[in-house]
């Protein structure tokens, strides 16, 4: 809701006034840098990867530093051992390979993180939440009251798993590219934005009350994109394809993705007027030792749904 | 309560019957302006003899007691010409005084120095009058006379930039100002964000800014008091005052309903950008609007010499749909009855019942079946028995008390998914603020003046609501409900009562310099909730509950003032202030403000200090006026949970502070204005480092400091000329109507003044996995070129 809001009133205010935006390269403190770990695991088909790398300086554009030799291994249950290793030709890629039709994980299963590298051990913890399937996608010319007369949105139909307190990343594939954007991020909690609302499924008396994600959430699948000129493309063309996948997350992981894309979707302008101050955002890893040196990044289990549709008139 | 107003009333009533000190005599009245019967505030009575006098009060009343004797009593006001009465006291007695302004266009030969010296002389400080001829001289932007804008050119006051809703005074947050329009709160003063103010310069009679030393009347807010007067309408003669500029019209019209007893003044702007732009901008065309307006209104009736009543009302919108049906609106409305009642020449009362409101709305959804509509509103009902008793010519009595009954509506949602309509609302909140209040002003010494006084405010939160307990978590992170209770409608859920002390005093140390000092508490009970870089219209306020305590805030300040000059045309002052804050709100990262029943978890309190140096230079007369104005100054907070539990400067701090406000007549027709603002930049926080999750860059501060760096230096020249209209038609004869062009230019070197620096991963671009993704910092200005403006103005 903040979101739209705000690029509503700054686009208004366009309209009005022009900001101006200069690129600038101040002089930054130098950090030492720390492990990162990318461990997003999901119950999808094939291999699972975790990434360990270093942080950076802030205007080194180059790739993050790998990080190599460590021994990665996650627990479900406490019982049974995944056991991730470094691939040959990525460095820093620690990759879990099943044996045929294999998935990782079951639903309701817990999963401990251990990495243990440069002497020191990291942990963290996650849970596989459940997830309901994509029932459809709907592509949609935009009636006429649109400033571009052709264009189409298109929206996926989902319902919120019964009960409070599901959370959930939408990740949408346009011709099979994900939609990676920091404005792209999609996080639901229940069938709403925040905690707390009355967005959610539900059995009342006895009957299930199953509720569809809110618009602003089916709507998010749409690619923001412009042309060469800055003029907005059409989202969907016929033509085009569009995957829609629900990750079931862990209430840290939608905390975690809710910073990041406040602290990343920066869309410059007059939104900077409602943008929130620079804050480091949140992280599970934790350094087995306290005194020990701190790790960023995330470890998340996720079952996932997916549904794809070719938009053909 | 009830009985406590009673009580003040049969107190007051009481004292109507108390009898004159033995053998004196005393002489009150009100003093207006004589060309339209306006109230004079702060207009002051000098006895020659006694050496001593007063000052009319915000209605134009004044009351002096002296022993029976001949006198010599001069009326002045600044700007006019002063009247001088020559009296013998031998029984009470009532002058109402009219003074005519000092119309000369040149000020090169000054008929009566009547130079305001109310800096050094009066018992205030910390104080700023802006009169409205000087907030229509100073440059301003788009051409538009603005009370707020011109504001931010005194000593004290900042804004984190262009943009921005609000004002920040002696390092105090937006949201602890407490803006009265005709004794009413205006929760949200800016139109078009912060662009403009919602006061029509019009309808504006005077304006006074207290950052220190606020009297005990005035309770509510930490930082500051903004009290706005409107005009009370011309009550001689039919008067229209207007204005063609390049974003507003204006036009308010004035006139007598009964001469010299009643009268009233309607004033009316609207913003005519999108009516200009609707052929051009298909938005527009489709139902979209983006407009402002406002309507200002006040009328008055004179029932007796002792009884007069005003009414008065605002009502203004912000409109921005980008579709019929999708969008925001905001605004605020008030409406203020008041009823001056003289019990006696020297009992005088105001009896004030105010109704105001802001909300705003949003809405969006193309069709029935999938929308989200929200509202948000405070209002509040405030009844404020005030009165003051000229005891003696050494005693001034000040007491009375306030009741403001408050409903918070932070939101009520439906969003409608499928055609089923889903209730999001958050409960609304009730609650009662209360206080009474008692000062007495007087003169110990010819040298030494005392001001001592005393507030009790009591604050209420009743049920009906759900209340929470949170848990207790590492500080900075999220606090979840675990318990919840509900309270019955009426029952009550939290109480705070505070004792208020207010102290100040004045040090005459030669005529033409004292030192003043003062203390003070404020007690504020209400939050504004707001974690952006810029306060906006839709930051929500919030009650203190259970859970979020009353903020507290104790102001020490003491100053030097000196008129210099052989005619005293230059007032030279220094203050100095610390503050100290109690219960000051952060926000934990990733915090939920809106339409979030469990917010409380998401706030973090801590404490703040802001201290402070203001030096102010003015010259008064002559064909060039103006002043310099420039404050040293820190304001920090500290929250367990941010910047390590450190002491961090907040977002509107600002080291130098640099104003100059300059204002020249050229001659009879053309008049020259400039105003030059330097300030420190504001400070930001900088990351160091950077990385990489899922395909998305991240900056990180590897030393999990807020606001560890300072933007660059923030300046701007403004200058504009005013041409006014021949005085004098073709034939001679003088003209009847004035008009008058003001051509400005906004930004005259065209300075890019950083808003904000923002880090971000390049262009938005998606990134495939395993490429590298490129880092970039952007500075924003907000307005970052020459803004040129006309205007035509005129009175007939």
């Amino acid at each position: 809701m903040k979101y739209i809001k705000n690029i509503s009133l700054a686009t208004l205010l366009a309209l009005v006034f022009a900001a101006c935006e200069t690129v600038i390269n101040p002089e930054l403190k130098n950090a030492e840098p720390l492990l990162v770990v990318d461990a997003w695991i999901t119950n999808k088909p094939g291999a699972q990867t975790i990434i360990l790398s270093q942080s950076q300086a802030y205007f080194d554009n180059t790739l993050p530093p790998p990080v190599s030799n460590a021994t990665v291994t996650v627990i479900e249950n406490g019982t049974k051992t995944y056991t991730f290793t470094e691939e040959p030709t990525r460095k820093g890629y620690y990759t879990w390979s099943p044996s045929g039709n294999q998935v990782f994980g079951t639903v309701g299963n817990t999963y401990k993180l251990t990495i243990q590298v440069n002497g020191e051990t990291y942990e963290a913890s996650s849970k596989m939440g459940p997830v309901s399937p994509v029932d459809s996608i709907v592509f949609k010319k935009n009636e006429p009251t649109q400033l571009n007369p052709d264009f189409y949105r298109a929206q996926f139909y989902a319902k919120d798993v019964i009960g409070r307190g599901d959370t959930y990343w939408i990740k949408t594939y346009k011709n099979g590219v994900l939609l990676n954007k920091p404005s792209e991020l999609n996080v639901a909690y229940d069938a709403g934005f925040d905690s707390g609302g009355p967005f959610f499924s539900r059995v009342e008396n006895g009957v299930p009350i199953l509720v569809d994600f809110i618009p602003p959430i089916r709507n998010r699948m749409n690619p923001n994109d412009t042309d060469a000129n800055d003029n907005a493309l059409s989202p969907y063309v016929p033509g085009d394809s569009a995957y829609v996948e629900i990750h079931s997350i862990t209430l840290a992981g939608f905390t975690y993705l809710r910073q990041l894309g406040e602290q990343t979707n920066r869309p410059g302008g007059f939104a900077e007027l409602f943008s929130r101050p620079l804050a480091n955002i949140s992280t599970n890893i934790n350094n087995a030792n306290p005194n020990g040196k701190k790790a960023l990044g995330f470890f998340n289990v996720a079952a996932v749904s997916g549904k794809g549709k070719k938009f053909v008139q | 309560m009830l009985r406590f107003f009673t009580f003040l009333f049969v107190f007051a009533s009481c004292a109507t019957l108390y009898a004159q000190p033995a053998g004196k005599f005393t002489i009150s009245g009100y003093m207006k302006d004589a060309a339209n019967g306006e109230a004079l505030i702060g207009a002051t009575v000098y006895i020659t003899e006694t050496g001593t006098g007063g000052i009319t009060n915000e209605y134009g009343f004044y009351s002096i007691t002296l022993p029976p004797a001949n006198y010599t009593l001069h009326y002045s006001y600044v700007g006019y010409a002063s009247v001088t009465k020559t009296i013998t006291l031998s029984k009470s007695e009532r002058f109402d005084i009219e003074l005519s302004a000092d119309d000369q266009q040149l000020q090169e030969v000054i008929i009566q120095a009547d130079i305001e010296q109310a800096n050094v002389q009066n018992l205030e400080m910390s104080t700023n009058k802006l009169d409205i001829s000087t907030i229509k001289k100073v440059p301003s932007f788009l051409g538009e006379a603005d009370l707020l804008r011109s504001l931010q050119l005194l000593p004290g006051v900042s804004t984190v930039g262009e943009g921005a809703a609000g004002f920040n005074v002696r390092g105090g947050s937006v949201g602890q100002n407490l803006i009265l329009l005709d004794e009413a709160p205006v929760y949200n003063s800016s139109h078009l964000l912060g662009f403009f103010s919602v006061f029509n310069p019009d309808a504006v009679k005077d304006t006074k800014l207290y950052k220190g030393g606020i009297p005990s009347r005035y309770g509510g807010r930490l930082s500051s008091l903004l009290d706005v007067r409107m005009k009370e309408g011309n009550s001689k003669k039919f008067e229209a005052t207007g204005g063609i500029g390049s974003i507003f019209s204006r036009l308010a019209i004035e006139a007598p309903i009964v001469k010299d007893k009643a009268s009233f003044i309607v004033a009316v702007r609207r913003s005519y950008i999108d009516v200009l732009a609707r052929p051009f901008v298909p938005l527009l065309k489709n139902g979209g609007a983006l407009n402002f307006y406002d309507i200002t209104l006040k009328t008055n009736y004179n029932i007796n010499p002792k009884n007069r009543i005003y009414l008065s009302g605002y009502f203004g919108r912000d409109n921005f749909f980008f579709e019929r049906n999708q969008g925001f609106s905001w605004g605020n409305a008030t409406a203020t009855l008041r009823w001056n009642h003289i019990f006696n020449d020297r009992l005088f009362s105001n009896f004030t019942a105010v109704y105001s409101n802001y909300d705003y709305k949003l809405q969006f959804g193309r069709n029935d079946n999938d929308s989200f509509k929200w509202n948000s509103q405070i209002s509040n009902y405030i009844f404020k028995p005030q009165f003051t008793y000229f005891i003696n010519s050494n005693n001034e009595l000040n007491f009375g008390g306030e009741a403001i009954f408050y409903t918070f509506e932070p939101a009520n949602a439906v969003g409608v998914s499928n055609g089923a309509p889903t209730d999001v609302s958050i409960p609304k909140k009730n609650n009662l603020e209360t206080a009474l209040y008692i000062s007495n002003s007087q003169k110990i010494s010819p040298k030494l003046s005392i001001d001592y006084g005393l507030r009790y405010s009591l604050f209420n939160y009743f049920g009906p609501d759900s209340v929470y307990t949170y848990s207790n978590e590492t500080p900075g992170t999220r606090r979840l409900p675990i318990a919840s209770r509900y309270y019955k409608s009426g029952e009550v859920i939290a109480t705070y009562g505070n004792w208020e002390p207010r102290v100040s005093f004045k040090l005459q140390t030669s005529p033409t310099s004292s030192v003043k000092g003062s203390y003070n508490r404020m007690v504020q009970y209400l939050h504004l909730i707001s974690n952006t870089t810029a306060s906006n219209p839709l930051d929500v306020w919030n009650p203190s509950t259970n859970n979020v305590k009353p903020q507290i805030g104790d102001q020490l300040t003491v100053g030097w003032f000196k008129d210099l000059g052989a005619s005293r045309m230059y007032e030279l002052s220094f203050e100095a202030y610390y503050r100290k804050t109690q219960n000051q709100l952060d926000y934990i990262d990733g915090a939920d403000l809106l339409i979030n029943r469990y917010l409380e978890g998401d706030l973090l309190s801590g404490e703040g200090r802001a201290y402070g140096l203001e030096s102010y230079f003015q010259k008064k007369t002559g064909r060039l006026t103006g002043w310099v104005a420039y404050t040293l100054s820190r304001t920090e907070l500290k929250v367990d949970g941010i910047n390590s539990g450190n002491w961090y400067p907040t977002r509107f701090n600002q080291t130098h502070n640099l104003k100059i406000a300059a204002f020249y007549e050229i001659n009879k027709r053309w008049s020259f204005s400039a105003n030059f603002i330097y300030t420190s930049g504001t400070p930001t926080t900088f990351p160091t480092s950077r990385f990489v999750s899922q395909g998305i860059l991240v900056p990180y501060n590897a030393e999990d400091t807020r606001n560890n760096v300072n933007l660059p230096a923030y300046h701007r020249l403004d200058i504009s000329f005013q041409l006014n209209g021949k005085k004098l038609k073709r034939n001679g004869k003088e003209r009847k109507n004035t008009d008058y062009w003001v051509f400005g230019l906004y930004n005259v070197y065209a300075r890019q003044n950083p808003f904000s620096i923002y880090f971000s991963q390049n262009n938005d671009q998606r990134v495939p996995q395993g490429q590298p993704i490129s880092s970039q910092a952007t500075q924003l200005a907000i307005i970052g070129t020459i803004v040129p403006s006309v205007s035509y103005n005129f009175k007939f």
